[in-house]
């Protein structure tokens, strides 16, 4: 049985990381998703953001391709402080206890320290960190583009192991208590150990993924390049049923106990229960959706060409929005407001 | 000594500046803007390669077609594989698909695949063709970290998810990211410039990648209509994928594609570097391209070309589409009819008797001219395998 658990800085209005937070539900806390009426503010970037944002205590942490961390004032739209990083970045950032951490372009991770706004340490691996850096256990986990999975201390960024399943990393893994999930360029979905990094199993799919699992009630969630969801089981990697959509699959899911959702390249937004696979609904949702969606308590937002959000029980349009178009970023959802990252570099609060 | 070549094909007529600012219909009447004079200049001291277009075997394509190279969208890497192998084998008469990479790639260059992901994921260079490129390079003895897989925008090879799927170790680079202000990533000494529908920037920079990193190219082209063009193939995945500031060429309905295609592929160190060209034909677009994802225009015919020779191969993807539009009562890409022309982009997108542009695929043979290769079908040695 796979247990997870909260960050234990989790505020109410906090999503310190991809998807959320480790659980990746993809929402927060059950909530009513509003109809925003307008712009609050908008913050440019000045470069493509192609990773999604995160929030803790007031703060949108946002990272542009161009190698910035963005610290940006959620009341104001302002920024508070700025890291620049050597070299591009296109991994979400996440947060944990006063640190946030992000994968870099030049093979490195970082751990800024939030108060003092400056370096802790630097974690480094031989190509790019797409992956967003995931911290269980005092443990942050994160794959790279060399096709190593990595495990460092997170109070330190001191190697603990490494890990080399075959196939580039670019999957964000998910981390229970004992056990890791991810998938592999190789086209294999593995587990591994958390403590050691031995791998407990790897099963095949027809392509290579670069979607990020999650994991609820014991299934591993996941989809391939090869046009197809996979539903796991989470102690042996059998497949417990899988669906076949129209193209590849880059988008992750999001879940909850009964229900999940994922993009597809063939741009439909498909829903399933989760312990059977029954498609509840699949709903065009742009030309091309290589995001992930996020669940909000009666609602399914995703941002592809532009932000729409999708009735859950029905997969209807309740309402969509002709900006920030996206390919990997995802909308925010905190309190009374919406905050979402385009590709174009624009940052919206909506409310 | 600096290679600098003056193009003086006409200068700025009067016409291309009455037709701005005017409705796209109406511009659709209005005649052709004259040609302006076009400067090139090519890499200083560059010395060309007998390797370099139209190559060791100009006027020679060989097509194979399997149906079940692609089956229900989904590509076979066997099969790839396969029909690679056979294609290099004809074209180079070298029995072991090793001896014939070796004729243009040795274990010391430093090899680009230029790859073509606009209008991905519905059609694009396909990962499965690509990688059995980067394997053949890796027989002939070339590190997987001397292997560049490349286009001008990043955002593009994300979507077609070529970073997750290639190889660990071989580099994969998008030029340009089209949103950014920095890494323009653009050799400054090398460069077309033409004014051609009255812009401030006329300068149009060449890839520093190709310019200065890689010392072969590997060309892999997809086979697709094109709104401007007529159809992109080889010469102009090599051109406006190499060279930045390319969209300004098009202004509706009007496209300077012809001739800036062939003469972009003329110039030093790209000619001398795109040494072999293998048109991924799983897919073909005949209508909406590059961009379209419309599942409606795009057939899978299985198909692989390899050759030198960049002019024939574009001539005989333009015959194939063409045929495909004829077997669908399509319009020839030829066609110039104002009636046809549209600024609706779903109009366009939804209807292959619109379009964007009046198509430009003399470009092919205005590049023959130039001496890039053979673009009467006649003349070309065509070995359908």
């Amino acid at each position: 049985m796979i247990l997870t658990e909260t960050n234990s800085h989790d505020g109410p209005r906090d999503w310190p990381a991809l998807l959320a937070g480790n659980a990746r539900a993809g929402r927060q806390n059950p909530r009513q998703l509003r109809w925003p009426e307008k712009a609050i503010w908008q913050f440019r970037a000045g470069s493509a953001v192609r990773s999604a944002p995160v929030l803790d205590a007031g703060l949108l942490y946002v990272t542009a391709v161009n190698g910035v961390l963005h610290a940006i004032d959620t009341a104001s739209g302002t920024e508070t402080w700025k890291f620049e990083a050597g070299g591009q970045i296109h991994s979400t950032p996440s947060l944990y206890g006063n640190m946030v951490l992000f994968g870099c372009d030049n093979g490195s991770v970082y751990a800024l320290d939030c108060n003092s706004r400056k370096k802790l340490w630097e974690a480094k691996s031989s190509a790019e960190v797409w992956s967003s850096p995931v911290i269980r256990n005092g443990t942050v986990f994160f794959g790279s583009a060399d096709g190593k999975i990595y495990a460092v201390d997170a109070e330190t960024g001191s190697p603990k192991w490494s890990q080399e399943p075959g196939g580039r990393i670019y999957s964000t893994i998910f981390a229970g208590i004992h056990q890791l999930y991810v998938g592999s360029g190789d086209g294999k979905v593995y587990s591994l150990d958390a403590a050691s990094g031995k791998i407990l199993w790897g099963t095949q799919t027809g392509n290579g993924i670069d979607s990020s699992p999650a994991v609820a009630d014991n299934v591993v969630l996941i989809g391939s390049e090869d046009f197809f969801v996979y539903a796991l089981d989470a102690d042996s990697g059998e497949v417990r049923w899988k669906h076949e959509t129209g193209l590849g699959i880059s988008s992750s899911p999001a879940i909850t106990e009964d229900f999940a959702a994922i993009g597809s390249k063939d741009g439909f937004l498909y829903a399933f229960e989760l312990q059977t696979g029954k498609l509840r609904w699949k709903t065009l949702v742009g030309e091309v959706v290589t995001a992930p969606p996020v669940i909000a308590d009666e609602a399914v937002c995703i941002q592809s060409s532009g932000t729409v959000a999708l009735n859950q029980s029905n997969g209807k349009v309740l309402w969509q929005a002709a900006l920030a178009g996206a390919i990997q970023s995802v909308p925010v959802l905190a309190g009374d407001s919406i905050y979402l990252a385009s590709l174009s570099g624009e940052i919206y609060a909506l409310r | 000594m600096d290679r600098r070549t003056f193009v003086k094909i006409g200068c700025i007529g009067s016409a291309s500046l009455l037709v701005e600012g005017l409705d796209p219909m109406m511009r659709a009447d209005a005649v052709p803007p004259a040609l302006p004079a076009i400067e090139l200049h090519g890499l200083p001291g560059y010395r060309p390669s007998p390797l370099g277009i139209p190559g060791l075997f100009p006027g020679r394509v060989v097509e194979v077609r399997d149906p079940n190279a692609i089956v229900r969208n989904r590509i076979s890497q066997p099969i790839v594989r396969r029909l690679l192998n056979q294609t290099m084998a004809e074209l180079t008469g070298q029995k072991s698909p090793k001896d014939a990479w070796a004729m243009f790639i040795d274990p010391k260059d430093v090899v680009g695949i230029k790859i073509n992901p606009s209008g991905a994921p519905a059609c694009c260079s396909s990962p499965e063709v690509v990688r059995e490129i980067i394997s053949s390079l890796q027989a002939v003895g070339v590190p997987r970290q001397n292997i560049f897989v490349y286009d001008r925008y990043a955002y593009e090879i994300d979507v077609g998810s070529y970073q997750a799927l290639l190889p660990v170790g071989v580099r994969i680079v998008g030029i340009q990211d089209a949103f950014s202000n920095v890494g323009t990533g653009y050799e400054p000494t090398v460069y077309c410039d033409a004014a051609f529908f009255g812009e401030w920037e006329t300068r149009s920079f060449m890839a520093s990648i190709v310019a200065n990193d890689v010392t072969k190219i590997i060309n892999v082209p997809t086979m697709k209509d094109h709104s401007a063009s007529g159809v992109t193939g080889a010469l102009k995945n090599l051109a406006y994928g190499t060279f930045n500031n390319v969209g300004r060429t098009h202004r509706a309905p009007h496209s300077f594609t012809n001739p800036l295609v062939g003469l972009m592929c003329t110039v030093e160190p790209l000619r001398s570097k795109a040494v072999l060209h293998i048109m991924d034909g799983m897919r073909q677009v005949w209508h909406g391209g590059p961009l379209t994802q419309v599942q409606d225009f795009i057939e899978q015919p299985g198909l692989l070309l390899v050759s030198t020779d960049p002019v024939a191969m574009d001539t005989v993807e333009l015959e194939a589409i063409e045929q495909t539009r004829r077997e669908h009562g399509a319009p020839s890409v030829w066609q110039h009819d104002p009636a046809s022309i549209t600024s609706d982009n779903n109009l366009f997108f939804h209807d292959a008797s619109r379009n964007l542009f009046f198509r430009q695929p003399g470009h092919i043979a205005a590049a023959g001219k130039l001496g890039l290769g053979v673009s009467d079908l006649k003349l070309i040695d065509r070995r359908i395998l």
